[in-house]
């Protein structure tokens, strides 16, 4: 089943963030490490990750630097500090919610 | 190598987009077409495919459009528009500020500027499509932080008493003279 794209547009910004965690990356690696993650079930046109990437950038939660190799320019995003305290406060809250609803949908018999 | 659709997409976004915003979203989509040609795929087929994954134009400029920092910018001001409005009309009708403030050419003179201030605001405040009309915000902010400090400067000067309302307009004012100083140099984008 694929993930309706008006679904993944809610959790944009923590799946950017968490796509980051490991080091910097520039867009296209964002959009790589997010398919290689979700495979085919991540349907989100992914044009709309440049965008969001700024909005991080303008919200203060990643930082983004223009760097060169192989003769193309490329933005690259790492976290910034507080990136990295929200995909924490994310993470957990991720997890409260994904238990509570588990608990309800699937009871222990 | 680009086909004449990466290449018309490519040019759809430098002649809607600010030239850095353009170049990056350029970059990410031509790498998108030549990993299906790396994949295999021929140049129309590799060139489909990418558009399809990397979502219509409009699409993608919109998504700009709506997180546009002079979107935000501008609706923040205007909801700061009736508080401030409120504030002055309040201090100047407590205060009689007929017998004292400016004469009436100079009042038609800021009103005129403000009400095309308002405009300038509005229209990039509900622009979801063209980020050009978002700029419209870098634009119209330095009038509206100039509208407030003429306020603050020509009740400072001309009014007989400070009273509390016009202590409370005044501040309103500074307030968002200082807002506005902070927005400007973030609506520059690149």
């Amino acid at each position: 089943m694929r993930v309706e794209a008006q679904v993944l547009k809610g959790h944009l910004d923590t799946l950017l963030l968490a796509s980051l965690e490991d080091g910097p990356r520039h867009g296209y690696a964002v959009k790589q490490a997010l398919r290689a993650g979700g495979g085919a079930k991540f349907d989100l046109p992914t044009g709309t990750i440049y965008p969001a990437l700024r909005r991080l950038e303008a919200s203060g939660l990643v930082k983004g630097t223009w760097t060169e190799a192989g003769g193309r320019r490329r933005r690259t995003y790492e976290l910034t500090a507080a990136g990295r305290r929200r995909l924490a406060a994310d993470r957990t809250a991720w997890r409260e919610f994904a238990t509570t609803v588990t608990a309800i949908l699937e009871p222990a018999r | 190598m680009t086909s004449l659709l990466i290449d018309s997409y490519v040019a759809g976004l430098h002649r809607r987009l600010p030239p850095g915003i353009a170049e990056e979203t350029a970059g990410g989509l031509i790498e998108t077409y030549e990993h299906h040609l790396a994949a295999g795929a021929g140049e129309g087929e590799a060139a489909h495919a990418a558009l399809a994954e990397f979502g219509d134009l409009a699409t993608v400029v919109g998504e700009f459009t709506r997180q546009a920092p002079g979107r935000r910018a501008a609706r923040l001001l205007l909801a700061t528009g009736p508080i401030a409005g409120s504030a002055w009309a309040a201090a100047l009708i407590l205060g009689r500020s007929w017998t004292w403030l400016a004469p009436a050419a100079a009042r038609l003179g800021f009103g005129a500027v403000l009400l095309l201030a308002v405009l300038a605001l509005l229209a990039a405040a509900t622009s979801r499509h063209s980020y050009q009309r978002t700029r419209l915000a870098a634009a119209a902010s330095p009038v509206i932080l100039a509208l407030d400090a003429t306020a603050v400067a020509t009740a400072l000067a001309a009014a007989p008493a400070l009273t509390v309302a016009l202590r409370i307009a005044v501040a309103v004012s500074l307030g968002r003279i200082a807002f506005t100083t902070w927005t400007l140099p973030r609506l520059a984008v690149r």
